[in-house]
């Protein structure tokens, strides 16, 4: 094994203030140039660890450190952030907070000049990094004008900017469009690939990042649950932690095939292997696997939810963010609604609440409307839990004998579950609508709340989230309204339009190439074992 | 989205912005130098058309006219007041009645002498407001590090995060409107507040890990003069050396009371023509449109 970059024997660390340890006897070596995949829950310890191997775990954070943990041949203990800089870049998850000059320029030129660099040597830097990482054309843009992804290639430029040895990413991908997402997980394999720099990356969507990692670190209760090639860890994680595993491997698993797949392309070939041919049958006209009918057309004709009748939103000197938008929604439905960021989703929803009025056409709502916008901490004004939600709502969030809680230090997920029975407080809704509520959500979580959204569902409401999670879509809707710049370019049952798309497609349709409309693992299992019988 | 009536920094090519900081935040000073020194209304007035001359061969008049907007209600307002307050003046034009033993007549002087108040209210808030459009606030900022690094940043970081943080309210205010029974605006301030304090925590942890406690500093980059910058500090110099010549020779000489006296000769005229030409020194050569932001 090459020299390691990062080596921790027996390291615990606990906040202040804390009862119990955020990291538990960490051991780990990661080797000079790997690409480690972190892989965890909601608070098993991730972020924990990567603060850790930056040194803002303990010299920002304060609490308590044991054993050892050194980045680069440097302790964490004895040497602070600033010291640690120079062997590791850092990027955080929300790059509104990590992005500190007004323009791009500078910022790329900060770490350099915090480093004493002499004047020739940091703006050689600064052109040398922005054109690896494919910024150069932003070099004169002002920061407040990038999007969420050309804003977070621009703290990953700021971040290796000093050419670090270890480059350390918490959920990068979080705040992203998946097209975005994608391409920044395949820059940074090519930035490992060429420059040898180690990435460690903590992230959800493992399906997204297991075929650019060598090596993949479990970690639970902040302890190192496993540590091995992404084949081994899919093996372990199908034994041991289900929720880790990617979509095609659950397929795998459930089917009873093997060995897991790590990427699309191998779960292809293994189907291949295995006899099961890649299905020609045209995946539009399929049914999902295991459903008879479509439960939204089970029930044409049903109570009106919400409508839109010729919808036009023109922003003032700006695009057309609805043109001309008709779509119906009953009672009961749960629907999905996609497109690429831009699109129109969020302003869709927005005037469905009546947060923005339309320029022409009409909204008519079958009752009251709730949403549920992007950040579910905005929603929490109170110092205390049991202000912002009566007991009972509490217990429908999850969080009963939480009231006295500082409604700050609750986790993402319980505080998105607060902010979802806030909204619904005051009496039936008729439509709720939710905007991408699985930002940086594991999938436990994931599934609670595609289980909140059939009760709801169930009660009567009409649910419509948008979303760029085609697997989350996939769990939980029985319609699927695709948006294009401003109108809806296809409505269907989500077999019907994901199971033949390209980009909006699920990574089970895309390994089974849409055969009989699976989407989901259990689907795909299920129409495998029933390829296997036959 | 409409631009604010404040104008704002972006990069463009035009001469202005490709000077470097220094220079065109001199013209601006400059400029602004004429309306400190001066109230007689054709200079003020050729300050004015100076500004937005420049603005618009610099591509920020939507800007600047913007910011003339903002200024206009300002001026009326100091037009509108000055009368009321001072009774001085010869020419009666209202007969007021007394109010705590204070008479409240109008005069023409009086009214005159709000009126170029006024504009030279409206005058003063042009030059910064090409200042805003044109000057790059990281570069100047970089330039300040020299005096005092952690103060230079502190504003560098408030540039960047104030319309972060606005924006953070306003997604709130959205957020209070979707609740059934929408909070006071105390309680949503205070939660704004808290979020900033959170947001705080985070960009000082980014800047942590950035080496900003490092304690190393690098010396300034030492940049060869452009043409840009040449053409930018020569009309400064020009603006600047008018305007304390003509004030030492005693041009634009205005008395307001107890007749309104406004000189109007060839000082003036020869000082409002200079001001017009010095603002277009910068866009003067054919070098010009072939101006970029610098580093």
């Amino acid at each position: 094994m090459p020299e390691p970059v990062v080596s921790a024997r027996g390291f615990t660390y606990r906040y202040a203030e804390a009862r119990e340890p955020a990291l538990r006897g960490v051991d780990l070596d990661l080797a000079a140039g790997s690409f480690t995949l972190l892989a965890g829950g909601s608070g098993s310890g991730k972020s924990t660890l990567l603060r850790a191997l930056c040194g803002l775990v303990p010299h920002f954070h304060g609490g308590e450190a044991a054993g050892d943990l050194e980045v680069g041949g440097l302790s964490v203990r004895t040497h602070g952030p600033a010291q640690l800089a120079a062997v590791c870049g850092t990027v955080f998850q929300d790059p509104e907070s990590q992005v500190v000059m007004g323009g791009v320029r500078s910022e790329l030129a900060l770490a350099l000049e915090h480093r004493g660099e002499p004047a020739g040597a940091v703006a050689r830097g600064v052109e040398e990094v922005a054109l690896a990482l494919g910024v150069a054309h932003l070099l004169d843009r002002r920061t407040d004008t990038l999007s969420g992804g050309e804003l977070q290639r621009v703290a990953i430029a700021a971040a290796l900017v000093g050419r670090p040895r270890l480059l350390l990413l918490d959920e990068p991908t979080s705040q992203l469009d998946p097209v975005a997402g994608d391409e920044l997980i395949w820059l940074l394999r090519r930035l490992n690939e060429e420059w040898g720099t180690a990435v460690v990356l903590a992230e959800h969507r493992m399906e997204r990042c297991l075929p650019a990692a060598d090596r993949v670190v479990a970690i639970e209760g902040g302890a190192v649950a496993c540590d091995a090639p992404p084949a081994e860890f899919l093996a372990w994680s199908a034994r041991e932690s289900t929720a880790l595993a990617t979509p095609v491997a659950r397929m795998f698993s459930m089917a009873g095939l093997g060995p897991l797949p790590t990427t699309v392309k191998q779960a292809r070939e293994s189907l291949r292997g295995a006899g099961l041919a890649e299905p020609s049958e045209p995946a539009a006209a399929s049914e999902p696997a295991g459903r008879s009918r479509l439960p939204w057309r089970r029930r044409p004709g049903g109570p009106l939810a919400l409508e839109a009748r010729d919808l036009w939103l023109e922003i003032e000197e700006g695009p057309r963010a609805l043109a001309g938008v008709d779509l119906r929604f009953e009672a009961g439905e749960r629907v999905a609604l996609m497109g690429r960021n831009g699109a129109g989703k969020s302003s869709l929803l927005r005037v469905f609440k009546g947060l923005q009025e339309p320029t022409r056409g009409r909204v008519q709502r079958g009752g009251r409307v709730a949403l549920l916008l992007q950040t579910p901490g905005d929603y929490l004004v109170h110092d205390h839990a049991r202000e912002e939600a009566g007991d009972e709502a509490l217990r429908a969030a999850g969080l009963a004998g939480r009231g006295d809680a500082n409604p700050r230090d609750l986790s993402g997920g319980e505080r998105q579950r607060l902010a979802l029975e806030v909204v619904l407080g005051g009496g039936p809704c008729a439509a709720v609508l939710l905007d991408e509520p699985t930002r940086g959500m594991d999938r436990p979580h994931k599934d609670e709340l595609s289980a909140r959204i059939g009760r709801l569902a169930a009660g009567g409401a009409a649910v419509i989230v948008a979303t760029h999670d085609t697997e989350f879509a996939a769990t939980f809707a029985d319609r699927l309204v695709l948006m294009g710049p401003g109108t809806v370019i296809a409505d269907g049952p989500p077999a019907q339009v994901l199971a033949g798309g390209w980009h909006f497609s699920t990574d089970v349709a895309r390994a089974l190439g849409g055969a009989g409309g699976a989407l989901t693992p259990e689907q795909g299992a299920r129409l495998l074992q029933r390829e296997l019988v036959a | 989205m409409r631009g604010g009536l404040v104008p704002v920094y972006r990069s463009r090519p035009s001469p202005l912005h490709a000077a470097g900081a220094g220079a065109t935040t001199s013209l601006c000073v400059a400029l602004a130098l004429i309306c400190a020194l001066y109230e007689h209304p054709l200079v003020l007035a050729a300050v004015i058309a100076a500004v937005a001359g420049a603005g618009l061969a610099a591509g920020v008049g939507s800007e600047i006219a913007r910011a003339a907007r903002l200024s206009v209600p300002l001026a009326l307002l100091v037009t509108l007041i000055n009368p009321l307050v001072y009774a001085e003046g010869q020419t009666l034009l209202v007969r007021g009645g007394s109010v705590l033993g204070h008479r409240f007549d109008i005069t023409l002087e009086a009214l005159a002498a709000g009126g170029l108040a006024g504009l030279r209210v409206a005058a003063f808030m042009m030059p910064f407001a090409l200042f805003a459009a044109c000057v790059d606030p990281d570069e100047l900022l970089r330039s300040m590090r020299r005096v005092s690094y952690r103060s230079a940043l502190t504003a560098a970081l408030a540039t960047r995060l104030v319309p972060v943080l606005a924006r953070d309210a306003t997604r709130m205010g959205d957020a209070a409107r979707c609740r059934p029974q929408p909070p006071g605006r105390l309680e949503v301030a205070r939660a704004a507040l808290a979020g900033a304090l959170d947001r705080a925590v985070d960009v000082a942890a980014a800047l942590e890990v950035r080496g900003y406690s490092a304690g190393r500093r690098s010396a300034r980059a030492r940049h060869a003069w452009s043409r840009h910058d040449l053409r930018a500090a020569a009309a400064a110099v020009v603006v600047a050396g008018a305007a304390l010549a003509g004030k030492l020779a005693g041009a634009g000489t205005v008395i307001e009371y107890p007749r309104l006296e406004i000189a109007l000769g060839p000082p003036e005229m020869a000082l409002a023509t200079l001001l017009l030409v010095a603002a277009g020194l910068p866009f003067a050569g054919r070098s010009a449109r072939l101006g970029v932001a610098r580093a």
